[in-house]
């Protein structure tokens, strides 16, 4: 710089010869080197400001406001992050804060159009005398709906209407319900459909611990070394949960898996040992597993010296009597019946008992069984024998079907026999209980537990219920042999809370309601670990649809209850309900709307805002209820000692005959969910679906000559339906299955309506058909 | 000596010789050299005048352009290695986590498996082709410059959607991926990123907690790099 002859500028103080240097010794003027200097430092500040707009400026996500958020679908409860643009859900992902870490299914993915879907219900309607339904107010619809239950209950007692819930309904909403129909109208004709998925779960927890809802969490499987998955198929029904088993897997490549299912599902497909027990005798394992493990000296004695009683369903036994019992169950006794070696029940046995930690994951194949409490209450005696409960992986843990199902209809105890927070309706001092905190007078609740589903639905065929109020949900095709209820709900004035105009129940309805969905309203769901998590409105409902908190508040006032129910909003009825489980093992009183608003959902018991809820119960220093020193107190039964009962096997009333050689069973697949109102309209989910179709085991087929596509009809003793058959080997000789998504294939019409004696759940998965050729493919 | 190395030493043989040129050449004087004068160089005779000229060509324009050329080289080669990332202490997390055996995150089962083999960090964060590369490299420089000015706050995240032609690269055509009904249902909204393979295939890295100094999860994380395994 500075050189003479260097042709550059020379700038002031650089040591120039001249402070004006002349034309001639430069080209360039000090002027024009401002200039320079200040175009640079210009285009440099432009740059560079743009660049900060765009790196510290926008938003993480392309410029969408991110909610967080919960899906709607299954008992995973999967957080997940709403993304929006311009008032419309553009994106769904899962929250990375959540349980779930991030992981939803191709389902709660395509929750980004559920919103949008054509076909919303978006006026009432009322049904006219020549059976056409047409539009009409919202004041003449809900006007009808509280005349006709006015003059049913004036004919023939409150006892002549009843509600209809769902686990899909907010907590808020079925809290109400319950209080509105057992408080106001005083009657217990209150149900749900949850009663169709998870009655025994409940009533087995129940038995045995004395309090519902799992003791364990999903957190437990990420410390399981050995799983036991029986009657379940994560992989299709729950796969962030599969998918978090399959992590824990890789992770420790011994964690050992057992699938226990009469198909070869993609969980069996992907387990270490799989047992396919001939359909309805899985009690005959579960119980030659328990002679195996006292038998055999695998039984944890010191845990059950604490903590276990024995019971043989009446009283109080001993343990020699309970092995006594179990004497008819050796594996070498029961392995003809259950169809599955006596070799392989005691290897599962061992690695049940000897794991390190064992976790048990089980659903509608335990549920919706005969014996569906006994096989619930069997799976946590397992764990009970063998000390496999209280320590992290180690937790007998019942899955869920629906995103409220536990927190929304068990904990509210909307079903026929409960009141909230784990109380029963036949029980003087539940009720008066729960006649203080609805400062309600003493006698108001009906001693006598209503009718659980099936039997509401038995009621309207008999004409003792005339009128009902049916909300999320969709009997007409969900039922078993549901034909027959078809038909009852015909003969019954029924109103039904609808989100689609042409659901099979909204053709049944005599009042359509239309309802708002998932963002569109707010409420708390309470998923399958007992978390339960802030919904919030995100959307208004489309045309004049409300939620059914709403609808609930207005039927009460019409009906003349409306001091009974003086929350009227979500976060009210929210208050309300938290201040009253306080007096429970349920409590929640913590859970503040505030506290749910910011946090990734909490688990009860949370009795104070300092608790960060609870992980484990029956834990000591997890569980509040767990006094200091006792290690584990099941603090539900009188003497803290959880009760393993003595189970006979007995035959399903679903037996192969020569009239109906084959057993049918149902279930759900990966890219729907339950009727399909929701998923089958997603085009996605419906093209990866397909049609619903029977799967058959090509031994049973090759003789009645039939192949893949060809028309077959399934006869049982309930119903008939004809669909396209689709050979496979997954399918256990035998043994037929078909899911129930689909309105073309109405798989329910055929499916038994044999109820649990205890528990009132229907036994989907077992029922004796027949079956025939109809057309070719 | 893998390449890497060998453009390393080559880059600093260039430039050593490229300062020596440079030197030798700024202390001639050009003006007394004297045309008829030659030098000898083995196989060629120059005049000494064409000999500095060549001289000064080299070391004032061939060897900084050359110098230039293979530094690049070495830089865009460094970047992809994983070490280059964990340069910046708020990738620590991430690289501690992708090297932790006992780790079930994307990113480690992808390292452990040797699924991606070498340069796990930019086998996932560079995209397809040219331009992809050209993209990270661009990324990285702008993490450089956020880092170095420090507008960032921990614990950083993810901005935007991660692209999924990252997947596809090793996995489209896979039967494990073509197989499954629920991929081809999405498959479009795959392709054009609206919907991420991440949603039903998890956490590619640490928790926000981990990835967050001062917190128990961070500091369990962080105990891998004295070699302590998470157990369980």
């Amino acid at each position: 710089m500075g050189a003479p002859n260097s042709g550059l500028p020379v700038l002031p103080g650089s040591g120039g010869p001249s402070e004006e240097p002349s034309a001639s010794e430069s080209e360039l003027t000090r002027r024009d080197v401002i200039r320079m200097l200040a175009g640079v430092g210009g285009a440099s500040l432009l740059g560079g400001g743009a660049w900060s707009v765009l790196e510290l400026g926008i938003a993480p996500g392309a410029g969408l406001d991110w909610h967080k958020s919960v899906c709607r679908f299954c008992g995973t409860g999967c957080g997940v992050m709403v993304g929006m643009k311009d008032g419309r859900i553009v994106d769904v992902r899962g929250d990375e804060l959540a349980h779930n870490r991030g992981m939803t299914c191709v389902k709660g993915t395509m929750l980004r159009v559920l919103n949008r879907l054509p076909g919303r219900l978006t006026r009432p309607r009322i049904r006219r005398e020549d059976g056409k339904l047409v539009d009409a107010t919202w004041d003449e619809a809900m006007g009808l709906v509280a005349r006709k239950f006015q003059e049913a209950i004036s004919r023939d007692g409150p006892d002549a209407v009843a509600f209809y819930g769902s686990g899909q309904l907010f907590i808020e909403e079925s809290y109400t319900a319950n209080k509105l129909f057992k408080a106001g109208i005083r009657t217990n004709n209150v149900d749900s459909n949850a009663r169709l998925c998870m009655a025994s779960a409940a009533s087995g927890y129940t038995q045995t611990f004395g309090k519902d809802e799992p003791p364990g969490a999903y957190e437990d499987i990420d410390y399981a070394d050995c799983f036991f998955v029986i009657g379940a198929n994560p992989f299709e029904c729950h796969p962030p949960l599969f998918e978090r088993i399959q992590r824990r897997r890789r992770l420790h490549p011994d964690t050992f898996v057992i699938c226990v299912d009469p198909r070869r599902t993609q969980t069996a497909e992907r387990s270490d040992l799989h047992l396919a027990p001939i359909p309805g005798t899985d009690l005959l394992l579960l119980n030659a597993m328990a002679q195996v493990i006292l038998a055999d000296r695998l039984a944890d004695d010191k845990f059950i010296d604490a903590h276990v009683r024995f019971s043989d369903g009446n009283a109080t036994v001993d343990r020699a009597a309970y092995e006594k019992f179990l004497a008819d169950y050796t594996p070498e006794k029961v392995e003809d019946r259950l169809g599955v070696a006596a070799a392989t029940i005691r290897r599962v046995a061992y690695r049940f008992a000897q794991s390190r930690a064992t976790m048990s994951l089980w659903t509608m194949g335990l549920n919706q069984r005969f014996h569906g409490t006994y096989l619930n209450s069997m799976v946590s005696a397992l764990h009970l024998l063998t000390g496999q409960i209280g320590r992290p992986g180690a937790t007998p843990f019942s899955l869920t079907g629906q995103c409220n199902a536990c927190g929304g209809v068990r904990d509210t105890g909307a079903l026929a026999h409960l009141l909230p927070n784990g109380r029963m309706v036949a029980n003087p001092k539940h009720r008066q209980e729960v006649e203080t905190l609805w400062g309600v007078p003493s006698g108001t609740i009906s001693p006598t537990p209503g009718p659980d589903a099936v039997n509401m639905f038995r009621a309207m065929e008999e004409g003792k219920v005339q009128a009902a109020l049916v909300m999320c949900t969709n009997p007409a095709q969900s039922l078993p042999n549901a034909v027959r209820y078809q038909r009852a709900m015909k003969k019954c004035f029924l109103a039904v809370a609808e989100i689609f105009e042409d659901s099979e129940t909204a053709e049944l309805a005599d009042v359509l309601l239309p309802a708002a969905l998932w963002v569109e309203k707010e409420g708390v769901l309470g998923q399958g670990e007992r978390r339960y998590q802030l919904v919030t409105k995100l959307l208004d409902p489309p045309g004049e649809a409300r939620s059914d908190l709403q609808m609930l508040v207005d039927l009460a006032e019409r009906l003349g209850h409306g001091e009974l129910i003086q929350a009227r909003t979500s976060a009210q009825v929210w208050d309300e309900y938290r201040k009253f489980s306080a007096s429970s093992y349920y409590n929640f009183a913590g859970m503040t709307r505030e506290r749910l608003r910011k946090e990734r959902g909490l688990q009860w018991p949370c009795p104070d805002e300092s608790s960060p809820g609870t992980v484990r119960r029956y834990v000591e220093g997890e569980d509040p209820f767990v006094p200091k020193g006792a290690g584990i107190a099941f603090y539900g039964q009188p003497d803290r000692r959880a009760v393993v009962f003595q189970r006979p096997y007995l035959p399903s009333p679903a037996q192969v005959s020569a009239e109906f050689p084959l057993l049918l069973t149902t279930g759900r697949v990966l890219e729907q969910w339950h009727t399909g109102t929701m998923t089958g309209r997603i085009e996605e989910l419906h093209r990866g679906s397909g049609p619903a179709r029977f799967e058959i085991h090509p031994s049973d087929a090759w003789p009645l000559g039939i192949a893949s596509g060809d028309r077959i009809e399934v006869k049982s003793s309930y119903g008939s339906v004809t669909g396209r058959a689709h050979l496979t080997e997954a399918s256990r000789p035998g043994v037929l299955f078909a899911s129930f998504y689909d309105t073309k294939l109405l798989i329910n019409d055929v499916v038994a309506d044999n109820l649990d004696p205890t528990s009132k759940e229907p036994e989907y998965k077992v029922t004796a058909i027949s079956l025939r050729k109809v057309g070719e493919a | 000596m893998d390449l890497q190395r060998v453009v390393q030493v080559l880059a600093t043989l260039v430039c050593v010789a490229g300062i020596i040129g440079a030197v030798i050449v700024a202390r001639t004087r050009f003006r007394s050299l004297r045309p008829a004068d030659s030098i000898s160089l083995g196989v060629v005779t120059l005049s000494t005048v064409a000999f500095y000229k060549l001289l000064a060509f080299a070391g004032l324009a061939a060897a900084p352009a050359a110098a230039m050329v293979l530094a690049n080289y070495h830089t865009f080669e460094g970047t992809h290695e994983v070490r280059a990332c964990n340069g910046c202490h708020v990738m620590r997390p991430m690289v501690v986590d992708l090297m932790d055996p006992g780790s079930d995150t994307l990113a480690a089962r992808h390292a452990k498996n040797k699924w991606i083999p070498q340069d796990q960090c930019y086998g996932c964060h560079s995209d397809y082709g040219l331009s992809g590369s050209m993209a990270a490299k661009a990324e990285g420089f702008r993490h450089l410059v956020r880092y170095t000015t420090g507008f960032y706050t921990e614990p950083i995240r993810f901005r935007g959607h991660f692209d999924n032609a990252n997947c596809f690269k090793c996995h489209a055509g896979t039967e494990a991926f073509e197989s499954r009904k629920s991929h081809q249902d999405v498959r479009q909204r795959l392709a054009s990123n609206d919907v991420s393979c991440t949603n039903c295939h998890g956490w590619a890295h640490p928790t926000r907690a981990a990835r967050t100094p001062g917190s128990a999860d961070y500091a369990r994380l962080m105990q891998n790099v004295l070699g302590k395994s998470r157990t369980q």
